[in-house]
């Protein structure tokens, strides 16, 4: 397996640029997420590792050597595509041993791999059909395995997911989480939606527009969003924002941030106040397992929607200045529409945003 | 599964990884080349060449030809009997083109259903169009012909004179326009067939909720919405008909007293039966420019219609 | 609600069918009409030529002779011309087939400098019609020598640039996932070509194929020009040649079996391959 490293990576299509000068280090056998909005590149990069888009600046290196100025073919990486893309007329034997022909492999070596492969992932009884015969999860996994037989120095998979249902969705996550332990390859994994990420991720590359926002483990990325940006994409239901204000410090043990909420209340947060403009609007995200229902909370506001999931409860809550908060409660819980309720919020789970949309939190 | 050592023996016995490229790549004009050498031989030299030998007057026995300018167009111009051939040619085109676009439409309208019948009769009307010039002729020379044609039997049943209509001056053109339009009616009627069918059936359901009658269904869905394959349907008849040679040739050999002939005969005449090459090559490109003329104003005019 | 659309459909649906009924009934009455001369031909075939000479109001009496076809088939004449014409299309189909399927990819897939402007110019020749070129392509193939043979015959049409632009539509639509994945199969762009895209336009190859057939078969101008040994007729140029004297001609009958003889072929293929050839014929006209 190997490494891959980007340096300094810019990309233009006719006036528009894509990338200007991006970096990045995949490090091997690391399953590495590029996760963000549709049009935010990350299909672009991943297109770029393969070959199949060229690099306008800066290289890309694979295991050390260079590979940018190469063909796809000559890089040995494989791909797993949205669609899959098996080729409809041959037989699923062929299409996974198609590439193994190209480089010349002998037939016994052939049969080996692709019937190894095809044990893997459990498809050996389709070997023989086409992939029109096939359902959606089959190919996909034909798919893999098609990438598997090329024994390459990274897998990259671009949005895979995508087209299968829910249930089956959920099932392939757990596969190839289980093939990425077995493997221990390098994949890169390319998706906008963020609970593949966060589930299958090593680490995260959370890119948009071009840029990248952060990058790290999915944990990190969720407690420690670097920007307003990844703050809002990642979690379910997003983080709300709050324009709130820095009336002084003392908070905490650190002497952290004191805000004044837009409904007047005060809160005393350990989150370190540096660089922040005091008696200047900034922003406060919550996320909804630090908002809770207590009867001594200092936040006031009504119910406005009651969302029941099961497990828990969120509710969105209208405070006394009309901004909205959503609060999370037990899943029995008996709150109901247009409650009057008292809001508890987690002074250590706040995440304070300048004009900058830097994240700063508290400390670990 | 997937050792280092099995990729490291791998790398070694293979050599031939590389494969093609992304991007433009000068080896791929390969792919282009054989059609390209084609095209440009037989297509693109002789469109050239064409224009070149109209400006040469070809002697009727060596085969040579000299330069001689315009010389050939100006002779064109003066000469009655091409102008006959493109009076003839303009008229067929204005007899063929609405009763292909009418005709077409209407079967079209009325064939636009999923049943065995309407297959059948789609098939049948199609059908003359996969035949030849030379069967069909024969099969319309047989129902013209004035003392033993089909059309004849026909009317002395109905105790009438027989029409000799291909030796008759103002008969001959409307005998093969006819005859024209029975051969190739199929195509008009597909083309309107698959505007038809694209036509979403909401539209319909809705104007029949809004009470519209057929009527009025017709002409405010129907009619708007194949517009344009009606100039389309035009436009390729124009440039179809304009190009009349095989039936006039074989019915009537452009007669009687050069009534029937087209263009395209005369090109033929002059260039493969009196040898004038020049001057049949200068009458083509005046067909040619013709055509292109009488499409484009087709088109730009219903264009015009349409938008305003 | 329901008593609108309840209403509605019977109301709509009395008036509908009376009148679609009878125009579905003119349409029938036209299409006989419109089959009655080839019918009318197919009967007159199967009269005596003596007969025929004087009168041909006897359609629905005896004699009938299968005389006029068992003189094709004794006529080496009529085959020759079959040859030529089988040998021709099927040169044509072939060259057009692979020079189309060639350029095609060419033009949709593999990139090369200045591909835009070599496609524009190619769409160009759609445009230009076959009486522009033929003059100097008659004077091109006097000074090559190769008049009144199969070469001469196949070679032009083969520049018609209607079979690329539908081989190239056709490539168009196949989803570049494909070529990517054979990419990265380490496949060279020949072998893309030809293992993994061209297997997949075999219905654009079947219409194409059938539609070039069938021009060909039916082809007169460029074969009446450049064929003038009646060895080298094609069916379109032999049996018109054996028309001349249509009215003084002692053969009517002959004549009659003929064409039925050259026409059938032709519509029994015409009713195996409908779909292809209507695909064809329409896409063809609207370039």
């Amino acid at each position: 397996m190997a490494d891959i490293e980007i340096r300094d990576v810019s990309k233009r299509f006719g006036p528009v640029t894509v990338f200007d000068g991006l970096s990045l280090s995949v490090e091997s056998g690391e399953f590495m997420v590029f996760l963000g909005p549709s049009g935010c590149g990350k299909s672009t990069l991943l297109r770029m590792i393969a070959g199949l888009e060229s690099v306008d600046g800066g290289e890309i290196r694979i295991a050390g050597t260079r590979v940018d100025t190469l063909p796809p073919g000559a890089r040995r990486v494989a791909m797993v595509f949205q669609h899959y893309a098996l080729y409809p007329h041959m037989t699923i034997f062929e299409n996974m041993a198609f590439g193994l022909r190209n480089i010349g492999l002998k037939q016994p070596e052939i049969d080996q791999r692709v019937q190894g492969a095809a044990r893997t992932l459990e498809i050996v009884e389709l070997l023989q059909r086409k992939p029109g015969q096939l359902s959606g999860g089959q190919r996909q996994r034909v798919a893999i395995g098609r990438a598997i037989v090329k024994e390459p120095r990274a897998f990259l998979f671009d949005e895979p997911l995508s087209n299968l249902d829910a249930a089956l969705r959920v099932r392939t996550r757990v596969e190839l989480a289980r093939l990425h332990r077995r493997l221990r390859a390098t994949m890169i994994f390319v998706t906008h939606d963020q609970v593949e990420a966060m589930t299958l991720a090593d680490r995260i590359v959370v890119m948009n527009e071009g840029r990248i926002e952060q990058v790290g483990t999915p944990m990190e990325i969720y407690t420690r969003p670097a920007t307003k940006f990844v703050a809002r994409f990642v979690g379910v239901p997003a983080m709300t924002f709050l324009d709130a204000m820095v009336v002084g410090q003392g908070g905490g043990e650190q002497g952290g941030a004191v805000l004044r909420l837009p409904d007047g209340t005060e809160l005393r947060t350990p989150v370190p106040a540096d660089g922040l403009p005091a008696h200047q609007p900034i922003t406060l995200g919550l996320r909804a397992e630090a908002v809770r229902i207590d009867g001594q909370g200092s936040t006031l506001g009504t119910v406005e929607v009651v969302e029941r999931l099961g497990d828990r409860t969120h509710l969105h809550v209208r405070l006394q200045d009309g901004s909205t908060l959503i609060a999370e409660d037990a899943g029995l819980s008996g709150v109901a529409v247009e409650d009057r309720v008292a809001l508890r919020i987690d002074p250590a789970a706040v995440h304070l945003f300048g004009a900058d949309g830097v994240g700063r939190h508290a400390a670990a | 599964m997937v050792t280092a050592t099995a990729t490291g023996r791998t790398i070694e016995r293979t050599r031939r990884l590389g494969g093609a490229r992304v991007g433009p790549d000068w080896r791929n004009v390969g792919f282009v080349l054989p059609f390209l050498i084609v095209y440009l031989a037989l297509l693109v030299w002789p469109l050239f060449d064409g224009i070149w030998i109209s400006l040469q007057k070809f002697d009727m026995f060596d085969g040579t030809g000299a330069y001689a300018g315009l010389a050939n167009y100006k002779r064109l111009f003066a000469d009655k009997i091409f102008l006959g051939a493109v009076w003839n040619t303009a008229l067929f085109v204005l007899m063929t083109v609405p009763a292909f676009v009418a005709i077409g439409l209407v079967l079209a309208l009325a064939l636009n259903r999923p049943t065995r019948m309407a297959a059948a009769l789609r098939a049948t009307f199609f059908a003359t169009s996969v035949l030849s010039v030379t069967i069909v002729t024969i099969v319309w020379k047989m129902m013209y012909l004035p003392d033993r044609g089909l059309l004849t039997n026909v009317l002395g049943a109905f105790g009438q004179a027989p029409i000799p209509i291909l030796s008759d001056p103002s008969l001959a053109l409307p005998g093969i326009a006819v005859a024209t339009v029975w051969w190739g009616i199929g195509l008009p009627m597909m083309l309107f067939l698959a505007a038809l069918q694209q036509i979403p059936r909401e539209l319909y359901e809705a104007a029949a909720l809004d009470s519209a009658g057929r009527w009025r269904s017709f002409r405010h869905i129907t009619l708007p919405s194949i517009r344009r394959t009606v100039v389309l349907v035009a436009v390729i008849e124009i440039v179809y008909q304009f190009q009349l040679f095989g039936q006039s040739y074989l019915l009537t050999r452009g007669g009687p007293n050069n009534a029937s002939r087209p263009i395209v005969q005369f090109i033929y005449e002059q260039g493969f039966r009196n040898w004038d090459l020049g001057y049949a090559a200068a009458a083509s490109e005046v067909l040619f420019g013709l055509m292109l003329i009488a499409a484009m104003a087709q088109y730009l005019l219903t264009r015009r219609r349409a938008e305003g | 609600m329901t008593a609108i659309t309840a209403a509605q459909p019977r109301q709509g649906m009395v008036g509908r069918s009376l009148g679609d009924r009878l125009i579905l009934w003119a349409v029938i009455l036209l299409a006989v009409i419109w089959v009655v001369p080839v019918a009318w031909i197919t009967g007159l075939s199967f009269k005596p030529n003596s007969e025929l000479m004087t009168d041909t109001g006897t359609l629905f009496r005896a004699p009938y002779t299968l005389k006029n076809y068992t003189d094709i088939l004794a006529n080496s004449g009529v085959f020759r011309w079959v040859l030529n014409s089988v040998v021709v299309s099927l040169g044509q189909t072939l060259g057009v087939l692979v020079l189309a399927s060639l350029a095609g990819y060419g033009f949709a897939r593999a990139q090369f400098p200045g591909r835009g402007i070599v496609f524009a110019l190619v769409l160009i020749g759609l445009a230009v019609p076959e009486q522009a070129v033929i003059i100097a392509r008659f004077q091109m193939f006097n000074d090559l020598k190769i008049h009144n043979s199969y070469l001469g015959l196949i070679l032009p049409h083969l520049s018609a640039p209607f079979g690329v632009f539908l081989m190239t539509q056709y490539f168009k639509a196949i989803p570049r996932e494909l070529d990517e994945a054979a990419l990265l199969d380490n496949a060279s762009r020949f072998k893309t070509f030809w293992r993994v895209l061209l297997p997949l336009t075999v219905p654009a190859q079947a219409t194409l194929g059938i539609f070039t057939f069938l021009s060909s078969w039916n082809d007169y101008l460029w074969p009446l020009i450049s064929a003038t040994k009646p060895e080298m007729f094609t069916l379109t140029v032999g049996l018109a040649s054996t028309q001349t004297n249509f009215a003084q001609s002692e053969g009517l009958g002959y004549l009659m079996a003929q064409s039925v003889f050259a026409g059938l072929p032709v519509l029994i293929v015409y009713l195996f391959f409908q779909k292809y050839i209507v695909t064809a014929v329409a896409g063809a006209a609207v370039r």
